[in-house]
């Protein structure tokens, strides 16, 4: 069963990545990075990293990629280049799936949290949970933590050197 | 609930600390000063250099790990920190006059080349794939953002961009190649790879793992065929961090090289260097063949680099104490001369960067001239210069190990590039000067940074029993 | 007696250079005599040298020796012995006389004589090394002023010929370093120290000395020049400047047979003899060829230059002959090119200051206008083509009596080169010196005073070793006696 889902969420994964490459609409290309992304947490979940499927979704396909669209839509695309076609039929599934989205949200949270499955390995209960992870990460991995937060800086510090108008 | 303490020892880490403290200051003070007040920027960015150099020193024959075995201090990341340090310290030296007349003199410039420093230092001192990884890449990231650094410049655009794709595009590799390892070995320490390998069976995934890590790190030494980047990124570049990028990142891409290769794949020496041998062969011809026909020496001093690290890796196929010892002491010696080399370009402009603009220049400059003529004979390895001994030192240990044809190989390249550095010099020595532009005086820190190089560059030639002393005492205990 | 008199001597021009190079560039005066000061010294320790030579052992004299670069098995290790100390003295000699012979230099004085002085050095220093890092070093370190003084201070094609010789010197001396290199790791304990080499040479196999003498061979024989890899030395002798073909006739020649004398021949004793028959054989194809190519002249720098091809030729055989008498002709003949070419192109230098070609038909007649600049030059030239009572005579005359009972057909052939060298030689004086004068050349002034003291010192020892051969005979034989067994010949 488990190797079943690998196996789908890793086709998905490859193809979604291919398909960031490939389209010419940058919007297209970060809905389906949104979609690769989405396929990774899965993966997380197969190794029962939960929090790591967790933080996956909410920071990289949820902010980041806001982020990223956002960014898309400010660069004053042309026409050819970001060609949308509206359709009638778009906006009413669109309307649709976003109530079908809501009520799911509803009955999740009705049944609770409580009734997921547990696996059946016999791994540490903490197993890629929050507790372990933060202790790893401030122990025994306190220095690539660390150089983590130097690494961002510098991204940060080299985004605003190259894009700012005038320094 | 127990409390853990991490593994944290400063001491250990105090020369990457100052860097870091000294890059956030400086990227502090730089919108707090305004004006002329800038000016000091650069003086406390090498005036930090200096202090970690120091501070390196004193940390010389200890012995000491720490952050859960992540980091270690020892002779050989000593020695490696020294290379590094000394080549920022020259690039900051000789940047100061150069940014000003580009009109890019920005705090960030310094910021983020100390930054760098600070990954590369960290990558020789790691004794972690993932810490290795990290100072890789907070050392590539400054690099990109530094070659794009004339953002004016449609050049330094395009070099800033190549660099970045590719770059990113290696990294990846190398990511890949850990992520293997660590899944053949259970770990990503290196001590513990080596218990792994000197074991019976070693998975097929292992040496995938290894030729991933091969590649990635290649783009960064720019090894043949992960090479394809250099000549458009060093010729975009502002040519400070051309200097910088040809000498910092590539030792500390052979920091890294040399600790996986040899320390914790010691044991498999015959099975990958053969690969080796091949690459070297390839790095060295291909580097030397196609510089015959530059005729801008940006580029052709690109083309040199992939040479020069063809050269090393003879030394790392040769393996062994004099192995490790001998490409320690090669990257040092080639860190003076380049940058020495470079850093004449850096006076001369950007506008002047063909060969032709060269002509005549010692009569205008008689010590430019007659300093970059040194340069050049010494990376074609004449002696008695530090190319020269470097060189020397290289082949005959690869001659010691028994790979004569890759000695002789090696020392054909050497004759082959004898003939494009010459035609530098041939220009600047024999062709009468092409305008008479006004002779601007040598800007003194620019100076310091040429008499650094020079004095490097002789030192390591005449009398090198010091240095050599102490890359023998610096390698670390290999397979 | 412990004074470094070696180092004083090799180092010495660097010190003139340094002082040079301090000197303002205008200060044409100061720099030719600082420059003539710092290179009479070495030839006042070459007197010195010559004096105290005791030529009764043929151990290594003067010797120097201090550690210096331990992890690589380098030291400072300098000597003489019979071999080395004519070569040192000829070289002195043939530097301060070039220098004096480059006053009338008036274009970048002050790097001409830098890289001058620089050259001096280098060239004493690898015939006094003893150990291969330093013979290697100074070896190279010769050919980048030597590159430099072609390539600037030449003639139409400098360039081409200054990269053409330093290729071709540097393609030799890789493979000599790769050779040093095998020859250290092969030997236990590894030294680089050449006498420790020559003593442990029987270690050595006969494959492996096959291989490593052709690696040593290349770098000598292209310095030589030997044929095949003489094409380089026309086209250098011909632009350089006069003092410069002088050097590079009368010294750096001499460097590739010191190398075979010195390297290979004791430290590869079973390859020396197995290669003694084609290198007699490559020698009497430069004895031939060379001196055809001077019948066909019409240069007449190109003329010497070829001559000295064919001359080489003679030493060259008599090394291959490995007898104690061919080896000294050897050295007789290196000694005497040395003199009687040097003067040579001292001697075509001036007539070319004064008339501005060197086309031999372009003259004619000139014994009328330059009695005594003609007289001078056909005493060289006699000189050169083995006049007996002069030099040239001794050396190969020693060369063939040392060759002949080795090889008797080569050495019959070889002899032919003589005559061809009489025939070109005596051609050349008929065509500019004999016949009517040619009236173009009437105001050409006479050769100056200080252009005769540049070769007097030249004549006065051609005519002496030609006439009383001993004193050198002496010095040099148990040096050549003890290559001789070495060899085991």
């Amino acid at each position: 069963m488990q190797f079943f889902i690998f196996l789908i969420v890793s086709i998905i994964l490859v193809v979604a990545s291919i398909l960031v490459i490939v389209q010419r609409n940058p919007v297209v290309s970060a809905l389906f990075l949104i979609a690769a992304l989405c396929a990774q947490a899965i993966l997380y979940l197969l190794l029962n990293a939960t929090f790591l499927a967790v933080i996956q979704i909410i920071v990289y396909a949820g902010a980041i990629m806001v982020l990223f669209l956002f960014v898309i839509m400010l660069l004053n695309l042309r026409k050819d280049e970001f060609g949308f076609e509206k359709r009638k039929a778009q906006r009413f599934f669109g309307i649709l799936f976003a109530i079908l989205l809501l009520v799911e949200l509803g009955v999740v949270i009705k049944i609770g949290l409580s009734k997921i499955p547990s696996t059946e390995f016999s791994l540490d209960p903490d197993f890629g949970g929050v507790q372990s992870i933060g202790k790893a990460l401030f122990t025994d991995y306190l220095l690539p933590f660390e150089l983590t937060s130097v690494l961002l800086l510098v991204a940060m510090v080299g985004a605003i050197v190259l894009a700012k108008k005038k320094l | 609930m127990s409390w853990l303490t991490p593994d944290i020892n400063f001491k250990i880490i105090s020369p990457e600390l100052i860097i870091l403290i000294v890059a956030l200051l400086v990227l502090i003070l730089e919108p707090l000063l305004k004006g002329r007040s800038k000016n000091i920027l650069p003086h406390i960015s090498w005036i930090g250099v200096a202090l970690a150099l120091v501070s390196v020193i004193t940390l010389w024959n200890r012995e000491e790990l720490g952050f859960n075995q992540m980091f270690i201090l020892d002779n050989f990341s000593c020695f490696f920190k020294i290379i590094f340090l000394s080549g920022t310290l020259l690039v900051i030296l000789s940047s100061i006059s150069y940014l000003k007349e580009e009109k890019i003199f920005h705090g960030e410039y310094f910021s983020l080349i100390l930054f760098a420093t600070f990954g590369m230092m960290l990558m020789a001192s790691s004794l972690n794939l993932i810490v290795i990884f990290l100072g890789l890449e907070i050392m590539s990231l400054c690099l990109y953002i530094l070659a794009g650094f004339r953002r004016y410049d449609l050049k330094s655009n395009e070099s800033s961009m190549k660099y970045f794709l590719i770059g990113a595009f290696a990294s990846g590799f190398l990511l890949y190649g850990i992520a293997m390892l660590y899944g053949a070995t259970n770990s990503t320490n290196l001590k513990e790879i080596l218990i792994f390998t000197q074991g019976f069976e070693n998975p097929l995934f292992l040496f995938i793992g290894l030729g991933l890590i091969l590649v990635g790190l290649g783009f960064k030494i720019a090894s043949f065929p992960f090479h394809m980047w250099v000549p458009d990124v060093y010729e975009g570049a502002p040519t400070p961090i051309t200097a910088f990028i040809s000498s910092g990142p590539k030792a500390a891409g052979f920091s890294a090289l040399l600790r996986i290769l040899l320390f914790a794949f010691g044991s498999l020496h015959i099975d990958w260097s053969f690969v080796l041998w091949i690459l070297a062969v390839l790095t060295m011809s291909f580097g030397n063949v196609i510089a015959l026909s530059q005729t801008n020496i940006k580029r052709l001093l690109a083309y040199s680099s992939i040479a020069h690290a063809g050269y090393v890796l003879v030394a790392l196929v040769a393996g062994g104490d004099s192995g490790i010892s001998s490409a320690m002491f090669y990257l040092l010696a080639y860190t003076f001369m380049n940058i020495g080399a470079f850093i004449i370009i850096i006076f001369l402009g950007e506008k002047k960067v063909n060969l032709d603009d060269y002509s005549g220049l010692v009569t205008k400059y008689p010590i430019l001239g007659i300093t970059l003529a040194l340069f050049m004979f010494s990376l074609a390895g004449f002696p008695p210069t530090s190319g020269f001994m470097a060189k020397f030192y290289v082949f005959s240990s690869a001659i010691k190990s028994g790979y004569t044809g890759l000695a002789i190989i090696g020392v054909l390249n050497s004759f082959v590039s004898v003939y494009y550095y010459l035609r530098v010099v041939v220009i600047m020595f024999m062709r009468a000067p092409v305008d008479e532009v006004q002779k601007v005086p040598i800007p003194f820190f620019l100076g310091l940074a040429l008499l650094f190089s020079v004095w490097g560059t002789l030192h390591l030639g005449i009398l090198p029993q010091s240095f050599l002393t102490l890359a023998q005492n610096s390698i670390f205990s290999p397979f | 007696m412990n004074i470094p008199i070696l180092s004083y001597m090799v180092f010495s021009p660097i010190l003139g250079m340094i002082l040079v190079m301090l000197l303002k560039k205008e200060q044409v005066q100061g720099i030719r005599w600082v420059s003539a000061i710092f290179s009479f010294i070495p030839l006042i320790l070459s007197f010195f040298l010559l004096a105290n030579y005791d030529p009764s052992t043929s151990k290594m004299q003067f010797v120097e020796f201090h550690k210096w670069i331990p992890s690589l098995g380098a030291n400072y290790h300098l000597g003489a012995d019979g071999l080395s100390v004519p070569m040192l003295f000829l070289t002195a000699l043939l530097s301060f006389v070039s220098i004096i012979g480059s006053f009338n230099i008036n274009f970048r004085v002050k790097e001409y004589f830098a890289f001058f002085l620089l050259l001096e050095t280098g060239m004493l220093g690898v015939f006094c090394a003893l150990d291969f890092f330093l013979f290697y070093i100074f070896w190279e370190i010769m050919l980048v002023p030597m590159y430099f003084l072609i390539g600037i201070w030449g003639g139409p094609r400098k360039e081409y010929a200054a990269i053409k010789f330093f290729l071709y010197t540097l393609f030799g001396s890789v493979f000599m370093l790769v050779g040093i290199l095998a020859l250290y790791f092969t030997v236990e304990p590894h030294t680089l120290n050449m006498m420790e080499l020559i003593r442990r040479a029987p270690e050595l196999s006969r494959g492996f000395q096959l291989i490593v003498y052709v690696a040593f061979y290349l770098a000598f024989a292209i310095k030589v020049p030997i044929f095949p890899f003489h094409t380089w030395l026309p086209d250098a002798h011909v632009e350089a400047p006069t003092a410069v073909s002088v050097v590079l006739a009368g010294i750096l020649l001499k460097m590739g047979l010191y190398g075979l004398l010195r390297v290979s021949y004791p430290m590869f004793p079973k390859a020396a003899l197995y290669f003694a028959l084609p290198l007699a054989l490559l020698a009497v194809i430069n004895i031939i060829y060379g001196a055809l190519v001077c019948m066909a002249q019409k240069d007449l720098k190109k003329l010497v230059a070829y001559s000295s091809v064919s001359h080489m030729g003679f030493c060259v055989l008599g090394i291959a002959a490995i007898t104690v008498t061919g080896i000294s002709g050897c050295v007789f003949q290196m000694v005497s090119h040395g003199l009687i070419t040097g003067a040579l192109f001292l001697l075509v230098g001036v007539l070319y200051d004064r008339a501005h070609t060197r086309d031999i038909d372009a003259f004619g007649g000139l014994w009328v206008k330059l009695p005594v600049y003609s007289g001078i030059m056909t005493l060289f030239c006699l000189g050169s083509l083995g006049l007996p009572g002069l030099s040239g005579f001794v050396s190969e005359f020693m060369v063939f009596i040392g060759a002949f009972p080795v090889f008797k057909v080569i050495v019959a052939i070889a002899v032919l080169g003589v005559v061809l060298t009489a025939g070109y030689f005596l051609r050349m004086i008929q065509r500019i010196f004999l016949g009517e004068f040619n009236p173009k050349w009437e105001g050409l002034p006479e050769i100056s005073g200080r252009e005769i003291f540049t070769v007097t010192p030249l004549a006065i020892l051609m005519i002496f070793i030609g006439v009383y051969p001993m004193p050198l005979a002496n010095m040099i034989r148990a040096t050549m006696e003890n290559i001789v067994r070495l060899v085991g010949g």
